[in-house]
């Protein structure tokens, strides 16, 4: 399976796992990725997990008292210190083995935050355990913005893109900043797995995620998760958007295994963005150069990314 | 819902359900390769191996096509079925010592040396592919041949696979991950079955994007318009 390339959606999505560990009844919006993304996750972890969960989205939506969504073990912790608790959780598990108080098995410890949570607030926290080196999944749900608390810009909302806080108007046309390349963080901390995957291709999603779990050392996935409310989308198109991402060159899909790029879809033609903004109210402000602008940029970026990895 | 007992601790598991479903759901570690829960269970690789108490009498089964029985004692970790695993596993590593998931589960059970005779060859004869083949994608491409020492996984007379549409369900299941698959811009290859089909170009975007002979099978089975493969899944209107 290593070896595999394009998206197998076909009958391979029947073959995953009939158990949902993450329950349904949650309160996620209409069309939101995010929660199928964690759906996914989970089965491709299966039940020896703990999971650490940063404050955002995901956990609003499966945890308001006295309910639950989460069939596996989890603990909430704040934005700043997800990788620390998880990293210690880590620590904790080898302890115990160690000192025969649990049986040697394999418990994967995984930590899951939104991009606020990994790249703005949580980022020290996050740093400092890839750093360390412990054996522990981070995933990173990135919907490109606070959607959470009212759609406010964080460091990984592209540019252009109208927020909350980076309104589009007379004055500027949306966020002013290009987005923070998270996985290139991750990966220059020298880790032996990083990976960017989206909902809309869920073998390769349960690949990337498998993979990482069985890795021995830190692992990061990076996970772009579509927004309906604040991307101002239909929630039918989540789907499509996250497939317009990923063929248009925006949201590349590549893994970087031990300092190895390979981009898991290569397209040799990529979509015009603007297919991909046109789906999307927080774009459309944005006038035809400004595009060709952010175009060029995506479209560089990708080239670069197609030398890293020496693929055509 | 039906009780019975695993290792000393009451387990329920749901009617029609097998053994291995209800101990894996309550956290007992049961080796195996050949289940999965989309297709119905084989017990090809005998590695689930359990003993039961049923009625006061003593036997030894796979857990994987046992089904939950009201009142039945289950020991998953007594020295009998330690030693019976032990016994399979080195049987299948004799058969495929190149596997590096097999060798992995045969030190985690303490087999260090096989005394069989080796084989040369990498696929364990679980039958994952060909019963995903047939009950999950409906293609009944692959099936088994021979028998005893010569069985072997393949397409009818180990020639192209003519039923397969390159769907990838027998690389994603397989155990040992020998199924490999190949994708070029314009075909894709499942080079165990010595299958190539052509890909279908997307009439907006220009891209490749699925097996031509697969999409007309799926075509034909729903009775979809002519035009309806036309395009790509993203430029479908």
């Amino acid at each position: 399976m290593s070896e595999m390339t394009e998206n197998l959606d076909v009958f391979t999505v029947r073959t995953l796992t009939q158990k949902e560990y993450f329950a349904p009844g949650h309160r996620a919006c209409q069309g939101c990725a995010e929660a199928l993304a964690l759906r996914l996750v989970l089965k491709a972890l299966g039940r020896n997990v703990i999971i650490v969960a940063a404050t955002g989205c995901m956990e609003i939506v499966s945890s308001p008292f006295p309910f639950t969504s989460w069939r596996v073990p989890w603990i909430h912790v704040a934005f700043e210190n997800t990788a620390a608790v998880a990293s210690g959780i880590e620590a904790a598990l080898k302890a115990l083995m160690r000192k025969g108080r649990l049986p040697y098995k394999k418990i994967t410890t995984v930590a899951f935050a939104g991009d606020g949570g990994t790249a703005d607030i949580g980022l020290q926290a996050l740093s400092g355990a890839l750093e360390r080196g412990h054996d522990f999944v981070y995933i990173c749900t990135d919907n490109e913005a606070y959607m959470n608390t009212g759609i406010q810009r964080s460091s990984t909302t592209p540019f252009g893109a109208s927020t909350t806080t980076s309104p589009a108007g007379k004055v500027q046309m949306g966020q002013i900043t290009w987005k923070k390349n998270m996985p290139a963080i991750a990966a220059a901390h020298n880790i032996p797995y990083v990976a960017t995957a989206c909902p809309s291709y869920p073998i390769d999603l349960v690949r990337k995620v498998k993979k990482a779990a069985d890795i021995v050392g830190p692992a990061y996935v990076h996970i772009l998760s579509v927004c309906p409310t604040g991307w101002r989308s239909f929630p039918e198109n989540s789907i499509k958007l996250g497939r317009l991402a990923v063929e248009s060159g925006i949201f590349p899909l590549y893994e970087i295994e031990r300092g190895q790029y390979r981009l898991s879809i290569n397209f040799p033609r990529l979509k015009p963005v603007k297919e991909y903004f046109r789906l999307q109210g927080r774009f459309r402000h944005l006038t035809d150069s400004m595009i060709e602008e952010i175009e060029k940029r995506v479209h560089q970026e990708y080239e670069r990314l197609k030398e890293k990895a020496k693929q055509k | 819902m039906i009780s019975f007992v695993i290792d000393g601790q009451p387990v329920e598991g749901k009617e029609g359900g097998n053994i291995l479903e209800a101990a894996l759901d309550a956290g007992f570690d049961i080796p195996n390769l050949c289940y999965n829960e989309s297709v119905k269970p084989y017990g090809a690789c005998r590695l689930c191996l359990v003993e039961i108490i049923r009625k006061g009498k003593r036997m030894m089964t796979t857990a994987c096509n046992y089904p939950v029985t009201e009142g039945i004692e289950v020991f998953t970790q007594t020295e009998k079925v330690l030693q019976a695993r032990r016994m399979m596993v080195e049987l299948i590593l004799a058969m495929c010592p190149g596997d590096k998931l097999i060798q992995d589960m045969a030190k985690g059970m303490g087999v260090h040396e096989v005394r069989f005779k080796k084989e040369e060859k990498d696929c364990i004869l679980c039958g994952l592919c060909a019963r995903v083949c047939d009950e999950v994608v409906g293609a009944h491409a692959i099936q088994f041949s021979d028998r005893g020492d010569k069985r072997e996984m393949g397409a009818p007379f180990g020639e192209e696979a003519m039923d397969c549409i390159a769907c990838g369900a027998c690389v994603v299941v397989c155990p040992v991950d020998v199924i490999r698959m190949e994708e070029k811009e314009d075909e894709r290859t499942i080079i165990r079955w010595k299958r190539t089909l052509k890909k279908k170009k997307c009439k907006i975007c220009g891209n490749y994007f699925a097996p031509w002979f697969q999409l007309e099978k799926f075509r034909e089975y729903t009775k979809l318009p002519k035009d309806f493969f036309d395009t790509c899944y993203t430029c479908r209107k």
